[in-house]
C-alpha cells in the first residue's frame, strides 16, 4: 500500500510562473509566423554567401550558422499548427513591406571584397534583433499556456547569443583599419535605418509598443 | 545577389591554385609517369609514396568538402520556395554545418599528415555539378554521384588509416563516412519525392548521375582492383540505399574507366616510344 503523504501545492514556492501572458494564441501564431520567414531568408543567404567569401574561417561559420537558422525555422514551423495553424505557409510570412526591403538589403552583398557588409548586416544589426524581439516574446507570453513556444525561443536564443558572439569577434578580427570602421558604421546605419521603417522582426510592437497588439492582464 | 554563382566566381584566398581537370588529364607528364609501372595503384602502406599520396589524396578531400559546403549553400539559395521544397532545405543547410565540419576535420588531417592548405591544387568540378539548375539533378549529381564518391574515398582512407596504424586518421574518416551515408540517404529520398509522378525527369536525373560519376571514374580512379586507388565501398554503400544493381552497374562503369584509361596509357607510351625512335 502506498504511503499517504502530506498534500502538497502544485506549484512548488519558488515556481512563480503566473496566468495569463501578453499573447493570444493567434497573436502568438502571427509572431512565430514572422519569426520562421525571417530565419528562413537568413538561413538562405548564409547558405548562399559561402561560396562568395574568401576568408576561410568565415565560409566555415556561415556553413555552421546555416544550420542553425535553419533548425530555428523548422521549430517555428512545427510549432505553427500547435497554434491552430493547420496551413504553416499561410502565416510564413514577413510583418510588412518595409521589412522585406531591410531583409533585401540584408542579403545584397555579393562581391568577395563585401565580407565585412555580409557580416555586418548579419551579426551587428539583424541577429541582435532577433535577441530582442525572442528576449521579449520569452518574456511577455504565458510561462505556462506558451510553454512549449517558451522552449523553442530558449533554444533558439541560445543559438543566436553564441552566433552573435562568432560573428562579432570575425568582424573584430576583420575590421582593422579606420577606413573599414567607416565602411561597418556606414552599413550597420544604412540598415538600422531601413529596420527602424519596418517596426521589427515581428513588425509594429516587436518589442511591446503597439498596445493594440496586447491582450490580458500582465 | 544573384542566383546561380559559376564555378569561376567560388571565392578563394591566395593560398589556392586552381587548375582544370582536362589539364590533369591531358597533363604530358602523365604517360611518362604510367611507364614506370609502380605496381598496383590501391591505397597501400607497402605501395610507394604511400605517404605523399594519401597527403595529397586528404588535400583532394579537404577542397571537395569545401565545393560540397558551398554547393549545398547554394542549393539553399538558389531556388525560391516553389522549385525547392523548405524540407530540402532544411536538409541541404543540415549538410552546411556536416561539410563545414568535415573542411575543419580535413584540415586538422592535413597539419597532422604534413601536408598544408594550397599545397596541392584544386579543380573545381565537383561544384560544378552543384551548379545544376534543377535541384533533382544537383541532388543526384551531389548527394547521390559525389557523396556516393566519398564513401568510397573515407572507406578506403579509414583502412589506410588502419593499416598504417593512423589511429587519428581511421577515428576520423568513420565519422566523416557515417555522416556521407546520411547525405546520399537524403540525395535518394529527395529523388524518389520530387519525381513521384515525373518517370522521365527521374530517368535524366539519374543519367546526369551517371555523367557525374562517370567523370569520377576517370583514369581508373576508383574500381575494385588492385589497380584503382579507391575502392567501391559496397556495403557503406548498401547502407545509404543504393541497391545491389546500382552498385553493380557502378562496378562495371568503373572497370570500363579503368580499361579506357589502360588503352589510353598504351596509346599514349607507344606515342613516346614512336617519338623517341624518331627523334
Amino acid at each position: 500500500m502506498t504511503e499517504q503523504t502530506e498534500p502538497r501545492a502544485p506549484f512548488a514556492p519558488w515556481d512563480r510562473r503566473e496566468l495569463p501572458g501578453l499573447f493570444s494564441v493567434e497573436e502568438s501564431a502571427r509572431r512565430v509566423g514572422n519569426y520562421k520567414w525571417a530565419e528562413m531568408r537568413l538561413f538562405e543567404v548564409l547558405g548562399g554567401w559561402v561560396a562568395t567569401v574568401p576568408e576561410l574561417d568565415v565560409k566555415l561559420v556561415l556553413g555552421r550558422h546555416t544550420y542553425h537558422h535553419a533548425w530555428h525555422a523548422e521549430l517555428w514551423h512545427k510549432r505553427l499548427p500547435e497554434l491552430r495553424e493547420m496551413n504553416p505557409d499561410r502565416l510564413t510570412m514577413p510583418p510588412n513591406d518595409e521589412f522585406v526591403t531591410f531583409m533585401e538589403a540584408v542579403r545584397e552583398p555579393e562581391a568577395p571584397e563585401h565580407t565585412i557588409e555580409k557580416l555586418v548586416g548579419v551579426y551587428r544589426v539583424l541577429i541582435p534583433r532577433f535577441i530582442a524581439v525572442y528576449t521579449y516574446h520569452l518574456n511577455a507570453t504565458s510561462r505556462i499556456t506558451d510553454a512549449p513556444t517558451i522552449r523553442s525561443l530558449t533554444f533558439a536564443l541560445q543559438d543566436e547569443f553564441e552566433d552573435w558572439r562568432d560573428g562579432e569577434m570575425l568582424l573584430q578580427s576583420l575590421i582593422d583599419t579606420d577606413e573599414k570602421v567607416d565602411r561597418a558604421g556606414r552599413r550597420q546605419a544604412a540598415l538600422e535605418k531601413l529596420y527602424l521603417a519596418s517596426g521589427g522582426i515581428a513588425g509594429a510592437g516587436s518589442l511591446g509598443s503597439h498596445p493594440a497588439q496586447e491582450v490580458g492582464v500582465r | 545577389m544573384k542566383k546561380m554563382l559559376p564555378e569561376s566566381e567560388l571565392a578563394r584566398d591566395e593560398r589556392f591554385v586552381r587548375t582544370k581537370i582536362e589539364d590533369r588529364i591531358f597533363d604530358p607528364r602523365g604517360p611518362k609517369i604510367a611507364q614506370r609501372n609502380t605496381g598496383p595503384a590501391r591505397m597501400g602502406v607497402d605501395r610507394p609514396a604511400a605517404g605523399e599520396r594519401s597527403r595529397s589524396l586528404m588535400h583532394g578531400i579537404f577542397v571537395g568538402e569545401i565545393q560540397a559546403l558551398e554547393g549545398a549553400g547554394r542549393t539553399c539559395y538558389d531556388f525560391d520556395d516553389d522549385t525547392a521544397p523548405f524540407q530540402l532545405k532544411l536538409d541541404m543547410a543540415r549538410q552546411c554545418w556536416d561539410e563545414s565540419r568535415h573542411c575543419e576535420i580535413s584540415v586538422k588531417l592535413g597539419d597532422h599528415m604534413g601536408t598544408e592548405i594550397g599545397e596541392y591544387t584544386e579543380s573545381t568540378f565537383l561544384f560544378a555539378a552543384a551548379c545544376n539548375p534543377d535541384p533533382v539533378f544537383r541532388l543526384c549529381g551531389v548527394n547521390r554521384a559525389l557523396e556516393g564518391l566519398a564513401i568510397d574515398v573515407f572507406s578506403s582512407m579509414k583502412e589506410f588509416g588502419n593499416e598504417s596504424g593512423d589511429p587519428i586518421l581511421e577515428f576520423c574518416e568513420d565519422w566523416m563516412l557515417a555522416d556521407e551515408v546520411t547525405h546520399v540517404k537524403m540525395g535518394s529520398d529527395w529523388l524518389r519525392r520530387l519525381t513521384e509522378t515525373d518517370p522521365d525527369r527521374r530517368e535524366r536525373a539519374l543519367e546526369f548521375q551517371r555523367t557525374v560519376d562517370a567523370i569520377f571514374n576517370l583514369g581508373g580512379f576508383r574500381g575494385e582492383d588492385d589497380e584503382n586507388p579507391i575502392q567501391l565501398a559496397r556495403d557503406f554503400r548498401r547502407l545509404a540505399g543504393f541497391s545491389d544493381d546500382e552498385n553493380d552497374s557502378l562496378a562495371a562503369l568503373a572497370r570500363e574507366s579503368t580499361e579506357q584509361a589502360r588503352e589510353m596509357a598504351a596509346m599514349a607510351t607507344a606515342a613516346l616510344d614512336a617519338s623517341a625512335q624518331g627523334s
